[in-house]
């Protein structure tokens, strides 16, 4: 089972009975480089999935056309044609988007009202090119470090419109809506001593929250677990999804990623300052010298278990070319597993009470001091 | 045709925020000439710069209907004790208006009044600070909408358990509803109601009949009270944004 799409068969356990687990990180914005912080977010949860796989039923959910309809995306678009007109962008770098999605942080916003085209194309699976360049530029960073690519081009629409979720909610005893009085729509957990939370402004504008919900809601039921990946600072928004989503059914774990410090500091991508420090740069730098297998299993190690889940290190690309190096010898000494024991039993030891494998006890297994050789069914299936 | 009173003057505006200022602060009166828009203006920043340190209700707002909400402000006005009371009055009927469900809130904050439908809650009148976490867990209630329109409507303020001191009154309640926000006037009426009860002008049993008008102007019967605000777009002017007109006994 691959994504998901919303019309589209629902999993079920098969034959087997395979426990069925649905991992939905946080998606990234198209409209600016890659950075380690991201580049972190989507190994983890690449090697979550293919390490899952053989074990359950898992369906990897990964949809820009659910979080296109925020305003930092339709914010954007009508940004750039308000300023530029029509623009092809495609010999655009991502850079230079991101210099510009920079300046639109930096403007002042535009009134809901001249997002409300933007935001009804969208719904219709219309994406502006600058976004789409983007994403072509990413699917190919994707394809070079070996992730599966959740659909990131695909029109891959909410189950539930924007009113629909809103009323779902209120059926929860979850929502507070107060558009009525031109006020704005709340999720509302205050019984469970969890703040108010806006979803939706006083002049109709859905947030990410709003976003996740819409697309979450009709999935959860169908999985016995739901793995929520997101960055540390969205731990409250994720802790109220997590009662939203726990109520239908699945049990939702939360696994909260720290950010990859550059120089001591956690920047947000919208002031910009990659300075060089993203994934087409990495992965070009890293090409340079090592063949493609050591590059992404490189990666993996330096993202998953030398920074670990917290953002203590500040990024070092003399680390990530070590790990690189690292992979390449771990690369010639790989055999088959010496004990004989299945991949899945091996695959499984990295759980603990979840259905879900734990990215970073398994990469980090692979450095253990006292290590034989990695098996090569194990890289193959999640690491290369 | 019915005969109308004359429009409250600037005057009569000024006199009755005077009334009102003296009546809550002496302090404040003796502070400043109140007799003078300047003065009165002074004042108000004052009480403004104040902000937090007074009594203070928090009304937990899950809908709002105009004549639901009138009735049960005044139940609640009227299950203030007496020494609390007189604390709210000092601070001007201090009230912050918040967006929540009071049916979620039951279980962790005690109201002193909730609507029986639950739509609204309000927490005793108190230090600020006894509101604080129940601020921190809910937002400003915020309905940039218009007042919508409506016809007349009666409310009858319950008896509750005690009798009524006096024969059951009458009064008009007019609501100015010309470039007024739902939240405004949720303001506006809260202060004429809150005082008119602890003052003693609405008591249990009593009727009052709603009534949106664009301005306070053309109304058949004078005001007993009025809430006085600024003109939005003429600064230098008074505006009364509702009133209680005197009272009448019921038919």
């Amino acid at each position: 089972m691959t994504t998901l799409s919303v019309a589209g068969p629902r999993p079920r356990p098969d034959a087997a009975g395979r426990p069925r687990v649905l991992l939905a990180p946080v998606t990234i914005t198209p409209s600016k480089p890659l950075t380690p912080s991201h580049l972190k977010g989507l190994l983890w949860t690449d090697v979550m999935y293919r390490a899952t796989r053989p074990l359950a039923d898992v369906t990897y959910r990964y949809s820009h056309t659910t979080y296109h309809r925020t305003e930092q995306t339709l914010g954007f678009w009508e940004f750039l044609d308000r300023g530029r007109g029509a623009t092809d962008y495609d010999d655009f770098t991502e850079e230079r988007i991101g210099e510009l999605y920079v300046a639109f942080r930096a403007a002042e916003r535009a009134p809901a009202k001249a997002l409300l085209p933007y935001a009804e194309a969208a719904e219709r699976g219309w994406v502006h090119p600058v976004s789409t360049r983007v994403l072509r530029l990413w699917s190919r960073h994707y394809a070079a470090l070996g992730l599966h690519d959740p659909g990131l081009l695909r029109h891959q629409p909410p189950g539930l419109g924007l009113d629909a979720a809103l009323e779902r909610l209120t059926g929860l005893g979850m929502c507070l809506d107060q558009r009525e009085v031109g006020g704005p729509a709340y999720l509302d957990l205050t019984r469970f001593g969890l703040p108010l939370r806006r979803l939706v402004t006083a002049d109709g504008r859905p947030n990410y929250l709003a976003c996740a919900l819409r697309e979450l809601i009709p999935l959860a039921p169908d999985f016995d677990e739901v793995v929520l990946l997101y960055d540390h600072e969205l731990d409250s928004d994720y802790a109220q999804l997590e009662r939203v989503l726990t109520v239908l059914g699945p049990r939702v774990r939360r696994v909260a990623l720290g950010r990859v410090p550059i120089e001591g500091r956690i920047r947000s991508a919208r002031h910009g300052g990659w300075r060089g420090l993203h994934a087409g740069t990495l992965i070009d730098a890293a090409r340079a010298e090592h063949h493609e297998d050591a590059v992404r299993l490189g990666m993996r190690l330096y993202f998953i278990a030398v920074l670990g889940p917290g953002r203590q290190q500040s990024f070092r690309s003399d680390l990530l070319l070590q790990c690189v190096r690292r992979a390449a010898r771990l690369l010639d000494a790989a055999g088959a597993d010496p004990d004989g024991t299945a991949l899945q039993d091996r695959l499984a030891q990295h759980r603990k009470d979840h259905l879900h494998v734990n990215p970073y006890r398994l990469t980090s297994h692979l450095l253990g001091k006292r290590r034989t050789a990695p098996a090569d069914d194990l890289l193959r299936t999640v690491f290369l | 045709m019915t005969t109308t009173v004359a429009p409250p003057t600037q005057d009569f505006l000024r006199e009755r925020e005077a009334v009102r200022i003296r009546a809550a602060r002496p302090d404040l009166a003796a502070r400043h000439d109140l007799s003078s828009l300047d003065g009165l203006m002074a004042a108000r920043s004052d009480i403004a710069a104040e902000g937090d340190t007074g009594s203070v209700v928090a009304v937990v707002l899950r809908s709002f209907d105009l004549a639901a909400w009138v009735r049960d402000t005044c139940v609640f006005a009227l299950g203030v004790g007496p020494e609390q009371a007189a604390d709210w009055r000092t601070s001007f009927t201090r009230t912050v208006f918040l967006a929540g469900n009071p049916e979620q809130l039951l279980e962790r904050f005690d109201f002193a009044h909730v609507a029986d439908d639950g739509s609204a809650a309000w927490t005793a009148p108190g230090p600020a600070a006894r509101t604080s976490s129940l601020r921190r867990l809910l937002k400003l209630y915020t309905a940039p909408a218009g007042v919508p329109a409506r016809p007349d409507v009666l409310v009858e303020i319950p008896r509750a358990h005690r009798p009524p001191e006096r024969p059951r009154a009458r009064r008009d309640l007019y609501v100015a509803t010309a470039d007024c926000t739902i939240s405004e006037a949720l303001v506006h009426v809260n202060h004429v109601l809150a005082e008119a009860v602890l003052d003693g002008l609405v008591a249990p049993g009593d009727h009052l009949v709603v009534h949106q008008v664009p301005r306070l102007v053309g109304l058949p019967a004078r005001l007993a009270t009025v809430r006085v605000t600024t003109e939005k777009h003429f600064p230098g002017r008074l505006k009364a944004a509702a009133g209680l007109t005197e009272e009448a006994p019921v038919a």
